[in-house]
């Protein structure tokens, strides 16, 4: 009897405690909260600060090489100034790694980086009377204006491009559309980050305490990891411009074709969406709330953040020539770009939905 | 054996009268409120909440979405060229998402680059099949881009005239009245004219819309104002002009297009210069800056390209509702009722059968529209009849992912015209046959108005 009571005691003792359920996270919620006030600090002021300074940078030297070839027209000045061409779309194509706020609702992003040409208007407004300079070049439509009819004078067909074919019209043209892009779109956005009205870098910090922008905290997580963040790009690289010149073997609708920097620009664009994820700078960033909580899916992430950028490096030739020459190595590529869509679209944001909850 | 005929009798008696009695909707406490395209809805309130496909699609079907969505996007060239060609000579932008931002509404601006706002344009009187009548050298809508060597047909000047607006509480709210001519226009046009300003509207539950059945959308009409309202509602018959009927119109803020196919392929046509199977004739054909453009050459957009198009528009879901279980939502929805707004804005209705896309078919859905056209009185009329439509009378805006217009566009504008820059802006200016609501509005409190409001930003 006595017996019977014990057992009676130890199962009610057991019951109850098993009813408590274990309600902490690893780690407190208090720091966790301050954690993603830091992460959301640390990407505006770390990553994308920078990375949008880098890009005026990037531009102004852009602009002055271009001055230069203006005025001493030879192929050294010219070979300067695709280099700078090229590195600003490295700065550009990792910005792309985050397209929130003003870069898309100003328009900056479609003022400068248009896609494709358009050829034929290109050809008659070289022939035209328009006086080309800055101010008309930003009343034009986007298709030209920006990154790719640059690249199209300064590179030429095929990248063919030399020194003395550089007609007056088209160096006139060059030194305007680099100034349009410059004055009236890079500033500017760097500009929308920093000072007012728009001051889009307060907009972050401020996310879930004031801010305009994003009401909740989660609504900022979900930005830069959603369809205008991290997973948006890595689908826009995997699905769209990878995919369409492979599956219908096109070389003629390509990102960057005079200038071969496709593969490039598409490598970048990945690096952008692992910058926001890891932070740059020393900054916190995504990754950091993710391995508080959940160690195995930060390690997930990253592991395919890794796999897919080092699958850039088994295409060797152009890719306007992979899509026919290395097509094993570019669905290779495009299924591991659409694994990390995937975790990212899916894992990433369920974990966000279920953690951050201001 | 009389008794068996008496039961049979009685037996088909009441399975005749049993069938008589079509099985009606569940009671709206049955539904979950969230839920604005039933099957096809979507928990999104991001600024991409409009670009998102309904679930529960084939690969198949997703990969026809994903190229529909590309082309959408897709920024058009000037002829000739290998791809995307076909723009111009004259067009109003570039990309059908240069207006409907993040497939929401444009901006209401003309002629630049992301400006979403286009005028059409009639001289009095009507064409052979009922419509507006052309204007000789311009067609029925302006372009105000041209490519280069072109002159656009005309550029239009907007100004705005402040008009204040007092409650009976003493508030006063400054609405902004628009005014809009026509300037360095390429070739006079004799006689009077009549223009109509269009804002490129949200591209939400348009499949679904399209899916209503006219008995439907008739059955909401009271011509005879038979219930002492002041709302009456008319259904506008339309030409189409690839079946080359006359049907119900559904599309346009006039309701003067039938169908989303030809909706979109007079968008190529006219805002673009983009021709296809459906719409083949270049929207400048005979004018005087046609030069060398002859009348049928091969339409410019791969037929595929529209039907993928179209399939992208018809599988966009709709943005589920927020804040449903929030008191002031709740009592902001009686009130919406209460005062009437709902008697155009009709809360739900269901969608017809489609067998090739369950999604949309026979689903619950709460758009806020009857797809009728009413008369909005003089402060929004475009004095331009449109088919049936007179010059006061405006198609019932859908309301659904009114509130998330603020995060898809950047700055919210509302009306057919977006010279309303708040919700609140968008209620004053209504009149005609919704003059009572609109005043019982003015009556409410502030707190009232407050929740009234509310309630529209949750839909």
């Amino acid at each position: 009897m006595k017996n019977t009571a014990v057992v009676l005691a130890l199962g009610i003792a057991i019951t109850i405690t098993s009813c408590h359920k274990a309600t902490q996270n690893p780690g407190t919620t208090e720091s966790f909260a301050t954690l993603e006030q830091t992460v959301m600090t640390d990407f505006a002021n770390n990553t994308a600060l920078p990375q949008y300074a880098n890009l005026v940078s990037a531009a102004v030297q852009l602009n002055s090489t271009v001055t230069t070839l203006n005025s001493t027209t030879t192929d050294a000045n010219l070979q300067a100034a695709q280099a700078a061409w090229k590195a600003t779309r490295v700065t550009w194509e990792q910005c792309e790694g985050f397209l929130i706020g003003p870069v898309e609702s100003n328009d900056y992003d479609p003022n400068t980086d248009t896609w494709p040409t358009d050829k034929t208007q290109l050809d008659s407004l070289l022939a035209s009377s328009n006086p080309l300079q800055a101010s008309d070049i930003a009343a034009l439509p986007q298709s030209l204006r920006g990154y790719h009819p640059l690249e199209y004078v300064l590179f030429g067909v095929g990248g063919s491009r030399l020194a003395a074919s550089l007609t007056a019209r088209e160096k006139r043209y060059m030194v305007s559309l680099s100034a349009d892009m410059l004055n009236n779109n890079i500033q500017p956005l760097y500009q929308s980050w920093t000072s007012a009205p728009t001051n889009y870098a307060q907009q972050v910090t401020t996310a879930g305490n004031g801010s305009t922008a994003y009401a909740k905290k989660l609504d900022f997580f979900l930005d830069i990891t959603g369809d205008n963040g991290m997973a948006g790009i890595c689908g826009e690289v995997g699905s769209e411009k990878m995919y369409e010149p492979f599956i219908n073997k096109d070389s003629t609708i390509t990102e960057s074709p005079y200038s071969d920097n496709t593969l490039l620009d598409f490598k970048n664009n990945i690096i952008g969406a692992q910058n926001v994820y890891l932070g740059l700078n020393g900054g916190k960033g995504v990754k950091d709330l993710v391995a508080s909580q959940n160690k195995s899916l930060d390690n997930k992430i990253q592991a395919q953040f890794t796999a897919s950028i080092s699958a850039f490096n088994n295409i060797t030739v152009r890719y306007e020539q992979a899509i026919f020459t290395q097509r094993v190595q570019v669905q290779q590529l495009m299924d591991q770009l659409a694994a990390l869509k995937d975790i990212l679209e899916n894992d990433l944001t369920d974990f966000l939905k279920q953690y951050v909850k201001d | 054996m009389k008794k068996i005929y008496i039961v049979f009798g009685i037996a088909v008696f009441v399975m005749a009268f049993s069938m008589c009695h079509k099985a009606a909707d569940f009671p709206d406490s049955g539904y979950d409120e969230r839920m604005s395209g039933g099957e096809a809805t979507v928990l999104d309130e991001s600024s991409k909440a409009f670009t998102i496909p309904v679930s529960g699609m084939s690969a198949r079907d997703e990969r026809v979405h994903d190229i529909g969505d590309q082309t959408f996007d897709q920024t058009f060239v000037a002829p000739p060229s290998p791809i995307f060609t076909g723009l111009g000579p004259v067009y109003n932008n570039i990309s059908c998402v240069n207006c409907h931002r993040n497939d929401g509404e444009g901006i209401p601006t003309a002629g630049f680059s992301n400006s979403g706002l286009l005028f059409r344009i009639s001289q009095p009187g009507s064409d052979a099949n009922g419509g507006p009548l052309r204007v000789p050298g311009y067609g029925g809508q302006i372009q105000d881009q041209a490519v280069l060597g072109t002159k656009p047909e005309a550029n239009i000047n907007i100004t705005y005239t402040d008009v204040q607006v007092t409650y009976p509480d003493g508030t006063v709210v400054t609405l902004r009245k628009p005014d809009y001519t026509l300037q360095n226009m390429y070739l006079p046009i004799t006689g009077s004219y009549m223009l109509s300003p269009r804002l490129a509207p949200p591209m939400v539950g348009l499949g679904l819309l399209e899916n209503i059945p006219e008995q439907t959308i008739l059955s909401f009409v009271d011509a005879g104002d038979a219930n002492g309202d002041g709302i009456t509602g008319k259904a506008n018959y339309v030409y189409d002009v690839y079946t080359k009927k006359k049907e119900i119109g559904k599309f346009g803020l006039k309701a003067n297009t039938p169908t989303l196919l030809t909706q979109i392929a007079t968008a190529y046509q006219q805002d673009m210069g983009v021709t296809s199977y459906v719409q083949p004739v270049e929207s400048a054909l005979g004018q005087t800056q046609m030069n060398g453009v002859v009348g049928d050459v091969q339409p410019e957009l791969v037929d595929s390209l529209l039907n993928y198009v179209l399939f992208y528009i018809k599988t966009l879901a709709v943005p589920a509702r927020r804040d449903v279980t929030d008191g002031d939502v709740k009592t902001g929805q009686l009130i919406f009722n209460q005062i009437n707004c709902s008697g155009c804005h009709r809360p739900s209705m269901r969608t017809g059968i489609d067998v090739t896309l369950h999604q949309i078919s026979n689903q619950r859905i709460q758009p806020f529209t009857d797809l009728l056209l009413h008369d909005m009185g003089e402060g929004l009329a475009d004095n331009r009849p449109d088919y049936l439509a007179t010059g006061t009378e405006w198609r019932t805006q859908p309301l659904w992912g009114i509130g998330l217009l603020q995060k898809t566009t950047g700055t919210a504008y509302y009306l057919h015209d977006g010279r309303a820059r708040t919700l609140e802006e968008a209620i004053l200016w209504h009149d005609g046959e919704a003059k009572k609501s609109k005043q019982q509005f003015m009556q409410l409190s502030s707190g009232e108005r407050a929740k009234l409001l509310k309630f529209l930003g949750s839909l």
